[in-house]
């Protein structure tokens, strides 16, 4: 049991630190929190299914094409909820926007793909593995590691990668210092798309293609986001494989049900005593 | 005023703007010429940090309008302003603490091609060799007196024909304000226009060729960096007329 | 320096139109009346449409009051509905416990829905706003999960019947009635609160939340009341829900009606009742009229909350306020008066000095204030300058107890002024202006002001929300006092017009009648010059020093140095956060090092 709670907490722990990663990636040029975060997961799933069992495609062609669309969703998100609501960010407009178009991405996939849950294919064709080491439980692992290691080489070895990291620092120097802060926004929101849809994909053996999915991969991808402070990836990690564990745990234990009551607890109490997040800063003053 | 032309590299004519229903500039007017030294004063909340943001196009205007190199500015951001050589270093040298010193001279030549970028970020090390010692170090673990050099130097990896220095001595030391005015002197001698907003009068005096003032929105004051009399007038065009001045006393 | 010309004789303003209050409840009783008509139809459809809207309007008028007027985004309240709803079918049923009559059972679900409604609303108290979201939204979840899972309880998935209404409101119709009487005192509740300083309280907190607290309005007292009162309404709105349904299982409460109480609210517009009202009936008939769209009803919320955040922030309501469209004069000006201010501050006796003496204050290794010390005496105008960073606006920070000095004392005469704190300065008689404007502005001019005197109200919110005549009697002395202010400041005739129509100098003094509400003991403005015309600083700087023959004390942050030095008893300058002279305008004038730090000479 033990091998079993280890192997889909760590599983769907990683899940949950890629979408805490999408929020990051999205928080970090435009100070937003968005609600497409989960959607952008449910469709990594949904688009899986769709272009690899449906259309037949390879299974390559098959993630880069849902890595794309999922970008090019992820665009839309910063043309349509993010840029109209940027100059009053004080009034938090965004959280209304990005909800509706949340929702409407998730409307949509329903009627048009199905309210039930559909199969995700095997990705790989390995006979060997079984138990805990099948790969629908590692493979989440692999992607959330490959998406961190990816992320540090961008942000510390290319310039993109570092005008993405001057931007969320001082978005007003990085803009009078003639940077394309607006292009670097945009960028990051198809970034952004691409990794909320890796954890979809890379999940989609545990999670299928269905389009509720979004709702609970937003808010249990926020626990880690909550947990490690906004805009850090190494605690999103960090919250993320702590979150899977102690649900699966609590699954094992005392039944899903209750397990979600005991994470939602936990989430809240965590919150009240620490509203930065554990390795958050305090924010500034107001006045 | 005069707004004597071909050779002004830049026009501002009645320019208005301000922070949404706050008008700060009133119908500033002012002109620069190629290779100029240009102090900017006034005291505090006359509108200088404003005037140069309208000018780099980080803040919108409301009316009037200004041109340079013969290029409408109307509109353009500080982006398509940098490409045209009109260069802003804003105040509080807001360097990115987070990258390394190398990379804040790389970030700033963003727009340039590779080649060309190492080449300028190198020339804008030479003027600071204090702060090219410390180039692998984090923007963050620099003092502020050499932030504040990062944060010219930043400005100079554009090779720009106008440099807007927005109160480059806050919080340095006096060698260290020597230093950046020094730097002033260099780009003069290369024919670098320079826009200083300054708070220490004497000092900025001793590098422009003309002083503006510039109280409550509006320009109070222009004239020669070398004619006598100059704090008298400037205290009596920011109090007005009428006022004693405390110099006299 | 001249002061303001005493106006003769001061003539209170006129309470504008008497008939104004009916003309606002006139819509209300439209819809009532069509209401009551509907059984005429005949067609037993309706009632229950008719119903549904009446019992979600139960829920979203308290809703209106978190989300549309307090500006808190509770998404998630369907969860309330659902613990109305089997609160009153188990007790009602009698599986679980002896049988309770309906309308016990009703009582019993609005008393959980209150006590709810709270637990989900605390974490609004410290949590950024995407968090408050969040969390209803995960509530909403573990709610809809436990619904199914404690089937001892609710029957889990096969579900449990609704509690049956007793004659007389056993019929379609007669459940119509009920539902919309008790629609209708939700409403006239709702409406007292709006109307009364909890209502612009909440919108203060929502738009203004510095200036609120500056009022002294308590956050956590009034969203405590809030989320009571709302929670309650949503609760009582879950017992009917049970028993219109007749019979409910967990999919009755789909995460959509939450959407559908939420847009409603905002489609309806912040801080109205009749927006809502109207945005609350729309949803409601928008399924119904459009069958074939019935599918993507989610999506037609979606797309509809889009838009308005978009294009219509106002909403309905701003559609509907034809009144906020009438120009405001073009050639106005603002005229304090002198004998409007001599009405609302009687000249107060001798008091004692505000003191502040050592203050050092440390923004980790910075020095904002480095050992300040400053005396303002009762009386006079007390003007603070130097460059910018020099302290000015951080010491009145200091003042009004939003940083808490780590060295330092404060005193008010003999008595310590304990540092933080800020919503207990105003019953110190402490007010402020600030460097921005803060003012809502979606309310009236006079809203604003009256927010000023929101500490002078004592009475509860729940007498509030019965419009007992004590707090009727508060508020018409508020507004009385509140016009007052305006006429003191020059604005009276701006009374009812949308405070963000007014012109930036004119918000200025708006903030300063705002600050007079309190009649204050001292008064800390903060740049209030910024932005004036030059006649217009003439006047405000008359307007301060009247203030100050009253026997207030003026604490003055300026740049304009004419003013200060035109207006000023005693002037203070600040340089990197220590006090680099003070003394009277003729000294400082004289002052060298002054003249070098001030105007780097």
């Amino acid at each position: 049991m033990l091998a079993s709670i280890l192997a889909s907490g760590l599983a769907v722990g990683a899940i949950y630190a890629l979408i805490g990663i999408t929020y990051n990636t999205m928080f970090a040029t435009s100070r937003v929190m968005s609600f497409t975060a989960g959607q952008l997961g449910m469709l990594g799933g949904v688009f899986g299914s769709l272009f690899i069992l449906q259309f037949q495609l390879p299974v390559l062609p098959g993630l880069a094409l849902t890595l794309l669309a999922a970008a090019a969703i992820g665009v839309v998100t910063e043309f349509v909820a993010v840029r109209p609501v940027l100059k009053s960010l004080d009034q938090h407009l965004y959280v209304l926007s990005t909800l509706a178009l949340a929702l409407m991405i998730q409307q949509v996939t329903a009627i048009e793909w199905s309210t039930e849950p559909r199969p995700f294919p095997r990705l790989l064709e390995l006979t060997t593995a079984h138990g805990p080491w099948d790969q629908k439980y590692w493979l989440p692992v692999v992607a959330c590691a490959v998406t961190i290691l990816g992320l540090e080489y961008l942000y510390k070895r290319t310039l993109v990668g570092r005008a993405f990291v001057a931007v969320a620092e001082d978005n007003f120097a990085a803009r009078a210092l003639g940077l394309p802060e607006r292009n670097l926004r945009v960028a990051s929101y198809a970034l952004a798309g691409a990794i909320g849809a890796l954890a979809g994909f890379s999940g989609g053996q545990l999670l299928l293609a269905f389009f509720a999915n979004g709702p609970l991969l937003n808010f249990y991808g926020f626990i880690p986001v909550a947990l490690g402070g906004l805009g850090n990836n190494r605690g999103a990690v960090i919250g993320g494989l702590a979150l899977g564990l102690f649900q699966q745990a609590a699954n094992f234990t005392v039944g899903g049900i209750f397990s979600s009551v005991a994470v939602f607890t936990l989430f809240i109490i965590i919150l009240l005593a620490a509203p930065q997040g554990l390795f958050g800063a305090a924010p500034q003053r107001r006045v | 005023m005069p707004i004597s032309a071909p050779e002004s590299l830049l026009v501002v004519d009645r320019l208005e703007a301000g922070y949404g229903k706050i008008g700060v500039l009133h119908g500033v007017e002012l002109t620069i010429a190629e290779g100029e030294v240009i102090a900017l004063l006034g005291p505090n909340g006359a509108g200088k940090t404003s005037l140069l943001r309208a000018l780099s196009g980080l803040l919108p205007w409301s009316g009037g309008g200004a041109s340079f190199a013969g290029r409408d500015l109307r509109g353009l951001g500080p982006r398509e302003a940098a490409r045209l050589g009109l260069v802003h270093v804003i105040e509080g040298h807001r360097v990115f603490t987070q990258v390394s010193v190398a990379d804040n001279l790389l970030l700033a030549g963003y727009d340039l091609p590779r080649a060309d970028r190492m080449r300028r970020v190198e020339e804008a090390f030479s003027f600071f060799p204090e702060i090219a010692e410390k180039r692998a170090e984090k923007g963050g673990a620099l003092s502020g007196g050499q932030q504040q050099m990062l944060a010219v130097a930043q400005g100079l990896v554009r090779q720009p024909r106008l440099l807007m220095l927005d109160e480059p001595s806050a919080g340095l030391s006096p060698v260290l304000v020597d230093r950046v005015l020094g730097v002033v002197r260099a780009l003069q001698a290369r024919g670098t226009a320079v826009l200083l907003v300054e708070q220490l009068i004497e000092k900025a005096l001793s590098v422009a060729d003309r002083v503006y003032a510039l109280a409550q929105g509006r320009i109070v004051l222009q004239a020669g960096a070398r004619e006598a009399d100059l704090p008298h007038r400037l205290e009596r065009a920011y109090f007005g007329a009428d006022a004693r001045a405390p110099l006299d006393a | 320096m001249d002061s303001a010309k005493p106006a003769t004789v001061f003539e209170p303003p006129l309470t504008p139109r008497a008939g104004l209050l009916p003309r606002a409840v006139l819509p209300f009783l439209g819809i009532l009346a069509l209401a009551l008509l509907l059984p005429f139809s005949g067609n037993d459809y309706w009632a229950l449409i008719a119903t549904r809207a009446a019992i979600y309007w139960i829920l979203i008028a308290g809703l209106n009051l978190v989300v549309g007027f307090a500006g808190q985004l509770a998404i998630g309240y369907v969860a309330l509905l659902t613990l109305g709803a089997y609160t009153a079918s188990v007790l009602a049923s009698g599986t679980v416990t002896p049988e309770v009559p309906a309308f016990l059972a009703l009582a019993a679900a609005a008393g959980i829905g209150a006590v709810f409604g709270l637990v989900v609303g605390l974490p609004a108290l410290r949590l950024r706003t995407f968090y408050f979201a969040m969390t209803t939204l995960g509530f909403a979840t573990i709610v809809t999960q436990v619904a199914l899972a404690w089937q001892d309880v609710t029957g889990g998935g096969i579900g449990i019947t609704g509690p049956a209404m007793p004659p007389p409101f056993d019929t379609a119709w007669s459940f119509f009635y009920l539902c919309l009487g008790l629609a209708a005192v939700v409403t006239w509740m709702t409406g007292n609160i709006a109307r009364s300083r909890f209502g612009r309280g909440l919108i203060a907190l929502r738009d203004a939340e510095v200036a609120a607290e500056a009022s002294g309005i308590s956050k956590p007292a009034l969203l405590v009341s809030t989320f009571l009162f709302a929670g309650a309404c949503a609760g009582f709105a879950g017992g009917l829900f049970a028993g219109l349904q007749t019979y409910i299982t967990p999919d009755a409460f789909t995460f959509e009606l939450s959407l559908l109480f939420f847009i409603a609210v905002l489609i309806g517009g912040r801080g109205s009742i009749l927006g809502p009202m109207l945005g609350t009936i729309l949803l409601t008939l928008l399924p119904e009229i459009a069958a074939p769209l019935a599918a993507w009803s989610t999506f037609l919320y979606a797309f509809l909350l889009l838009v308005i955040v978009l294009a219509m922030p106002g909403g309905i309501a701003s559609l509907l306020d034809f009144a906020g469209r009438r120009p405001l004069p073009a050639h106005r000006a603002i005229l304090p008066r002198a004998a409007a201010l001599e009405a609302l501050l009687p000249a107060r006796p001798e008091a004692a000095p505000l003191n502040l003496a050592g203050i050092e204050l440390r923004f980790g290794g910075v020095r904002a204030i480095d050992g300040v010390d400053l005396e303002v005496r009762p009386g006079q105008v007390h003007g603070l300058i130097g460059p910018n960073g020099s302290g000015k606006t951080t010491t009145l920070n200091v003042i009004c107890g939003y940083y808490e000095p780590q060295q330092g004392r404060m005193a008010l005469g003999a008595a310590p002024l304990p540092a933080g704190m800020p919503q207990k300065r105003a019953g110190l008689g402490i007010a402020r202006t600030f460097q921005t404007p803060r003012i809502i502005g979606e309310a009236t001019v006079l809203q604003n002001v009256m927010v000023g005197g929101s500490i002078q109200g004592s009475s509860s919110f729940f007498a509030t929300l019965l419009a007992l005549p004590r707090p009727r009697a508060e508020e018409k002395t508020i507004e009385a006092q509140a016009r007052l202010a305006l006429a003191a400041v020059g604005l009276e005739g701006l009374a009812e017009a949308r405070a963000d129509r007014l012109q930036h100098s004119e918000l200025r003094f708006v903030e300063i009648a705002r600050a007079l509400m309190l009649r204050p003991a001292f008064l800390l403005l903060d740049e209030p010059a910024a932005g004036l015309s030059a006649e217009e600083i003439r006047r405000l700087g008359a307007l301060i020093q009247a203030v100050a023959r009253q026997g207030t004390g003026v604490l003055l942050v300026e740049h304009h140095a004419d003013l200060i030095f035109d207006i000023c008893d005693h002037v203070t300058v600040l340089n990197l956060g220590r006090v680099l002279a003070s003394g009277t305008p003729a000294d400082i004038r004289s002052h060298k090092e002054v003249v070098s730090a001030y105007l780097g000479a």
